[in-house]
């Protein structure tokens, strides 16, 4: 296998090259945004200037992704090979010394042994129960076993730091960079959409390049429409910040860091939702955006917090601090087959009776603390940091409970939509919960499934009766999140990621579509009002179609070509989530509804995706005045449709046999594709053998369930032989109920909203009846003493003190009549007074 | 330069400053205003100086000075300014041989009770010096709005900066006491006559606060004079290096630990302020003319952590350790409840002076998180803590500096501060709306600004201290981005003006521009690259947090040994 193996210099200087470029594609924009909000209009405000700085940064920073995507493809063989072994392993012992000599100087390309481990075949699960009290349990037969071929072993992640932002002892926080195939698909994937994101946006936005914008959703308060100069620049500039923090926070080698970048695309969101700063529902949505997300954080918080305390980095890979070899939270937590390193003694000071034990390296070698002992973190604190950047994970991509913010988020100009409520921002959370698999325990990743399976029901049903063309598709992009989740919660790593490039590409060209489709119309959202618009918008009502299609996940069964289906994108993930879901349930019985609900959906999702399409595009116009102004809009906004409509239908070609999945795969997290069984939980996830042997069952499941969507949806609005009014009247209080949106904002309005707003009054109130209450009668009250005192100073010292005065003056008043001023008298009484004195002095001191 | 001078220069250029302007006719305003202002920035410029003398890689107290015994001689030995020295296991050598050095500037002052004007910044003091002096700038700059008695109000500001940066360089007790009450007194005029419609009820409140602090703060002062006598050859001292030795060899007995650190905590916590001691400061901000209230925030509510830095941990370890977690308690508390009484206030200064009660919270908590970390028993998570804490006071010192100068620039022009009749400034002041976006996401915590590093770190450091505190500590991101957010959509987003003086409403002129854009631009440089301030003070507080474990661990040793001294 030496034709299959890299040397360690060949491995770094492909690291630094990935470094370079993935750099520039990151910090690009950053600049792009620096000169566009500064530069701002060039003088005028019919600048399309900014436009094109910010559509050159980022094309730029895709080209350069693409080539780092290429390049690592052809050096390792689209990662097939991997580090020499040999070498390898003195790569763990004195590489870092090598590592050291290369970049003498630099940041050291170190590399990564997550990935490298060697994928054991295991003929049973037992390896998952090995339950032990200490390191070193883990022998060489885990070694030297040939690689799973299906996949192959991987090549390891590229990693290393930019700076620290601060060290304190051995805990170091800083910027870190942490390059795998899924950080380079996800780069490539990012700068596409948002590159054809960009060029459609100078298109839909071309109405604020004026002087005097009027906006006709804000009002003065005498009725009028606001005018405002128009902000076209301000657009672009925050675009071009928002691609600076997604791809940093894709690109992120630690936990920290990707919360960094986390809250700041959270802002880039906030301020284009609120881009139209005037309307009230805008700011409204920016700031419920912002704060549900904050919410979430808080769990992400507490899940750093945890991982700080017990585990001391926040880096994925292994590094060095302070000279000494540090593993990294991957290496930490899983042993080399992915299971978790258990300890069940009860320990005595803590009380815990289930530890994780933490990992030195792959040969299993353990960690330990100060005491010689090994050292660990509770197995429920590992559960807890789990949940807690799972947290994060729901708010950001919008799950179950924290959804409602989403379809607000609306209010921001669609292709603000189209790239970050739900390409990229949303699909963070899934992209995270991806990255820090390895972290989490089989309790959470229930959890996650759980939570998948409810968003992407409730998501699912509100679509249905959505009428607001955004908004549709704003649900549907809470519901395929769901799927995303679900999959990764159920094992299906790839499927989850999968799903998530295909989705974004699809999902970003109908909301450009649906963009053209509001531009056509003049700005109108609302479905009822369209209908028959494909006559006058053909290529988006095709580009549409495609998107349509892929999201259904329709395929035409049993023809292919080339020995490829037909099938478009949302076909081969979907396909590959249910089918995990199936392979799940057969495992774990208990959990039918994860196969279940989601299968469901998936012909709900048809059925409102084809609902979109014909009440938007097919039949009759509904409006006949809107659809005589109705016009297609010019080719900078139909070309990005046209680009991302091939990705969508071509982006998954081959399936589980293409490029996509395999480049995925390849940063799957060790031990997912034997299967990972819960040393606690019992759960188990399913191997890719048994994902395999249901998969075309599945396949015929999922095309079934969506086929029937699809053909409901035409009876119903493509051809009308039912009317839809009929089946709403029937069912009038549950189409209520779906239309409040399950009536969850009014729910936490009454739970979370009165009540903060009612505990600060209080606060104010403590202040100021409680503290200054007591300050201010402590205050009086010293008064009222000082008063008293003065009373008595002026009634009882000073009459004293009068008195004596004037006693004094009534007694010198009264020695007035001896004062004759006669010589002789003073000398008498002088004669007499010495006189008397000294027979006193006689008469007391006789002696 | 020489230390002594450039030292006894920083403070006392003021006061200078403050002399000279006596000598100015009353109403010359601008040529007031711009002297002012040159001494402020010449002060700057020397605190410059002063971070170039400074050593990063010498965590103790400096300038150092290099003892030289003449033989026979019974005077004080002779002192020459060590320039170049290394470090070997805390000692200062020098070609490899040991020299006895002295730190920090010490020259007899009052013999009768051995009282010296003692000198000295390490990594510490070094930040709040360089923030003191910056803010003074920026904060003089913000003057101009001043119309009435200016001179006064420049002697004022100009001896309030003198009693500032003396706390922070003061090293003997009574010294700090000095200049702790030197700075009260003019900020009570500053407050009480150039203040707003209750600026007497705020002057008085805010007079009797401190005082109430500074009598607490002298009793233990006069504790730790009189405690000293038995362990520093027999004389008293309020040398706080001095006394800290002292401390950290667990000489203090406990129940004078723990009584004189309440004492000195309650001292200090009203000025930080803390809950419940903090109802001063919404007074005291909303009457404050808009210069004052930067001072106040920016400044003067640091001195309260850096007390507790400088003072009550290290001349009480096991009374701080003993009362450790009422102060996590009383942090997060505040953290909390400053956040939901500035989420339900409609007068924008309020609101502003609200958060810095919850700000300032995080300073206690990342101050007090005193554990050894799991596994590893290093004082790793509280040395972050301290960190944190360290720079949330920079941060806080930048980013609520600002937030009063923007709500003093919207104030000048409408002459109202009611949040409820603000809306669309973004659009009558654009460049206004967009820094005071900028500087209200660095109060809100956001990362690539200072306010984020400081809150994130103190969070971080807190679970391994308590879980329970942590997730408290933790939920104050939801709250404050509540009331920021809100209040920018109230102020500055929305279709119109609404309230009163609409035709009053300028773009900012450059004056108030280069302040608020200064200020911005060190948010961000702080939040993007805090390497800066941590280089400055890591090094002091690993120094500290090992000789505070070391006094805690002797003066618990001190019991069992059954009175014996330790070490």
């Amino acid at each position: 296998m030496s034709s299959e193996t890299l040397t360690i210099e060949e491995f770094q200087e492909i690291g630094k090259a990935l470094r370079f470029l993935l750099m520039v594609a990151w910090l690009l924009p950053l600049a792009g945004f620096a000169v566009e909000i500064f530069a701002g209009y060039w003088g005028h405000r019919r600048s399309k200037m900014a436009s094109f700085l910010a559509v050159g940064c980022i094309f730029i920073g895709f080209a350069c992704s693409l080539g780092a995507l290429i390049h690592w493809g052809t050096l390792t063989r689209w990662g097939h090979k991997t580090v020499a072994e040999s070498q390898h392993h003195e790569g763990k012992s004195e590489g870092e010394g090598q590592t050291g000599i290369l970049d003498a100087g630099k940041l050291p390309v170190e590399f990564v042994a997550l990935a490298d481990k060697p994928t054991a075949h295991k003929d049973a699960d037992n390896d998952d129960h090995h339950t032990t009290s200490g390191g070193g349990h883990k022998d060489a037969h885990h070694e030297g076993e040939h690689h799973d071929d299906h996949h192959g072993p991987g090549t390891p992640a590229f990693s290393g730091g930019f700076y620290l932002l601060g060290s304190f002892g051995d805990i170091e926080i800083g910027l870190d960079y942490y390059i795998d195939s899924l950080t380079l698909i996800m780069f490539t994937m990012v700068t596409l959409i948002a590159t054809c994101i960009h060029i459609f946006a100078i298109g839909y936005m071309s109405d604020e390049l004026v002087e005097d914008y009027v906006d006709h959703h804000a009002h003065t308060s005498d009725g009028k429409h606001v005018h405002r100069p128009g902000r076209f620049y301000r657009f672009f500039a925050f675009m071009s910040l928002f691609c600076f923090s997604m791809l940093g926070l894709v690109l992120a080698g630690n936990i920290f860091q990707v919360f960094v970048f986390w809250e700041l695309v959270g802002i880039c969101s906030y301020l284009l939702i609120g881009f139209y700063t005037e309307r009230k529902s805008a700011s409204t949505a920016a700031n419920k955006a912002f704060i549900m997300n904050r919410v979430g954080d808080f769990g992400f918080l507490i899940g750093l917090m945890v991982i700080v305390t017990y585990l001391g980095t926040f880096r994925f890979a292994d590094h060095e601090v302070n000279g000494a070899a540090q593993p990294g939270l991957f290496t930490m937590i899983r042993g080399a087959d992915g299971h978790i390193d258990l300890d069940q003694t009860v320990d005595v000071e803590t009380g815990n009776d289930v530890n994780v034990v933490l990992l030195k390296g792959v040969d299993g070698e353990t960690l330990t603390n100060a005491n010689g002992k090994n050292r660990t973190i509770p197995y429920w604190l590992l559960i807890v940091a789990g949940l807690g950047v799972f947290g994060g994970c729901v708010g950001k991509s919008a799950q179950f409970p924290l959804q409602t913010w989403l379809p607000d988020a609306m209010e921001g100009p669609t292709p603000v939509s189209a790239l970050v409520h739900s390409a990229t921002m949303v699909a963070a959370g899934v992209y995270l919960a991806g990255r820090f698999f390895p972290m989490f325990t089989t309790e959470v990743l229930l959890t996650i499934a759980y939570i998948g399976c409810i968003t992407l029901f409730v998501a699912a049903t509100i679509a249905v009766v959505a009428t607001d063309i955004k908004r549709v598709l704003a649900y549907s992009t809470i519901s395929q999140l769901g799927y995303m989740m679900l999959a990764i919660g159920i094992g299906g790593w790839g499927a989850g990621l999968f799903h998530l490039v295909t989705h974004a590409f699809f999902k970003s060209l109908m909301f450009l579509a649906s963009g053209s489709v509001i531009i056509g119309c003049h700005h109108e959202q609302e479905m009822p009002r369209m209908g028959g618009l494909w006559r006058k918008m053909p290529i988006t009502a095709f580009t549409m179609l495609v998107g349509v299609i892929a999201i259904s996940g329709l395929a035409i069964p049993g023809i292919s070509i080339f020995g490829e289906k037909i099938a478009f994108s949302g076909y081969h993930s979907k396909d590959e989530i249910v089918a995990t879901a199936l392979a799940f349930m057969q495992m774990n019985e208990q959990h039918f509804l994860l196969f279940l609900v989601p299968l469901i959906t998936a012909g709900i999702t048809a059925f409102y995706m084809f609902r979109l399409w014909f009440y938007t595009f097919a039949g009759e116009p509904r409006d006949a005045e809107l659809h005589s102004h109705v016009h297609e809009t010019p080719w900078v906004m139909t070309t990005p449709l046209i680009i991302l409509a091939v990705f969508a239908a071509g982006c998954a070609i081959g399936g589980t046999h293409g490029p996509l999945w395999l480049g995925l795969l390849n940063s799957e997290p060790i031990g997912l594709a034997t299967g990972l069984t819960g040393q606690l939980s019992g759960i188990a996830t399913p191997s890719h053998d048994a994902v395999h042997a249901v998969h075309s069952t599945a396949g015929m499941y999922a095309l079934i369930v969506a086929a029937t969507g699809a053909f409901v949806a035409y009876l119903l609005y493509g051809a009308g032989v039912i009317d839809p009014g009929d089946i709403k009247q029937q069912f009038v209080s549950l189409h209520t109920f779906l239309v409040e949106k399950w009536r969850f904002d009014e729910l936490y309005d009454a739970m979370f909203v009165r009540p903060v707003h009612i505990v600060a009054s209080w606060c104010v109130g403590v202040d100021r009846y409680v503290f200054d209450g007591l300050i201010h009668r402590t205050a009086r009250t010293t008064i009222d003493v000082s008063r008293w005192d003065r009373k008595f100073d002026e009634g009882i010292i000073d009459g004293l003190v009068n008195l004596v005065g004037n006693a004094v003056f009534s007694a010198g008043r009264s020695l007035r009549v001896v004062q004759t001023g006669s010589l002789r008298q003073y000398i008498m009484f002088i004669a007499v007074g010495v006189l008397v004195l000294f027979v006193l002095l006689f008469a007391v001191f006789p002696s | 330069m020489g230390p002594i001078l450039l030292l006894t220069l920083i403070i006392f250029l003021p006061t200078i400053g403050a002399i000279a302007l006596l000598a100015v006719p009353k109403d010359n305003d601008e040529y007031l205003r711009i002297g002012a202002l040159g001494v402020t920035v010449v002060t700057f410029v020397l605190t410059l100086f002063l971070l170039g003398d400074f050593n990063t890689d010498d965590p103790a107290i400096q300038p150092v000075f290099e003892v030289i015994q003449v033989d026979g001689a019974t005077e004080p030995p002779d002192l020459k300014l060590l320039a170049n020295y290394d470090l070997s296991e805390g000692k200062v050598m020098r070609d490899g041989q040991e020299v006895q050095v002295q730190r920090g500037i010490t020259i007899p002052w009052i013999r009768t009770w051995n009282i010296e004007y003692k000198l000295g910044y390490d990594g510490i003091s070094v930040p709040l010096l360089l923030l003191t002096s910056f803010i003074s700038v920026l904060a003089m700059m913000a003057s101009w709005s001043i119309k009435k008695m200016v001179r006064g109000y420049l002697i004022l500001f100009l001896l309030l900066e003198t009693g500032m940066l003396g706390v922070f360089l003061a090293l003997d007790f009574f010294l700090f006491y000095v200049f702790w009450e030197v700075m009260l007194l003019p900020m009570y005029f500053l407050i009480g006559i150039w203040g707003g419609p209750r600026k007497e009820y705020a002057a008085i409140k805010f007079f009797l606060y401190t005082l109430l602090g500074s009598v607490l703060m002298l009793i233990a002062m006069l504790m730790f004079y009189f405690g000293s006598a038995a362990h520093s050859d027999q004389t008293s001292t309020f040398d706080l290096l001095e006394l800290a030795v002292i401390a950290q060899n667990g000489l203090f007995d406990q129940q004078m630990q723990m009584i004189a650190f309440v004492l000195l905590f309650i001292g200090f916590a009203i000025k930080v302020p803390t809950f419940p001691f903090h109802t001063w400061l919404p007074d005291a901000h909303v009457e404050a003319p808009t210069p004052i209230s930067m001072i106040l925030a920016g400044v003067l509510l640091k001195m309260g952590g850096y007390g507790i830095l400088r003072i009550a941990f290290p001349l009480c370890p096991f009374g701080a350790h003993w009362a450790a977690y009422t102060l996590v308690v009383i942090g997060a508390f505040s953290i909390i409840y400053g956040a939901f009484a500035a989420m339900a206030q409609t007068d924008f200064k309020r609101l502003v002076a609200y958060s810095s009660v919850s700000h300032m919270g995080y300073v206690i908590v990342g101050m007090a998180v005193w554990k050894l970390s799991v596994d590893t028993n290093a004082l790793h998570h509280w040395q972050l803590g301290i960190n944190g804490a360290m720079f949330q006071m920079i941060a806080h010192g930048v980013s609520s500096a600002g937030m009063f100068f923007i709500v003093g620039v919207i104030y000048d022009r409408v002459h109202h501060r009611d949040l409820n009749q603000f809306g669309g400034l973004s659009k009558l002041m654009p460049w206004y709306s967009g820094l005071a976006a900028g500087i209200f996401f660095a109060g809100l915590g956001l990362p690539g600004m200072c306010g984020f590093i400081g809150e994130i770190f103190v969070t971080l450091s807190a679970w391994n201290y308590s879980p329970l505190l942590a997730i408290i500590v933790a939920a104050g991101v939801i709250l404050t981005a509540g009331y920021i957010l809100w209040t920018i959509q109230r102020v500055f987003l929305g279709p119109e003006y609404r309230g009163p003086h609409a035709e009053e409403i300028t773009p900012m002129n450059g004056r108030e521009f280069t302040v608020a854009a200064v200020l911005l631009a060190f948010a961000i440089i702080l939040g993007v690259y805090p390497p800066i301030m941590f280089d400055l003070m890591g090094g002091s507080i690993e120094l500290l947090t090992e000789t505070l474990q070391q006094g805690l661990e002797n003066a618990t040793d001190a019991t069992s040994t059954a009175g014996l001294p330790g070490n």
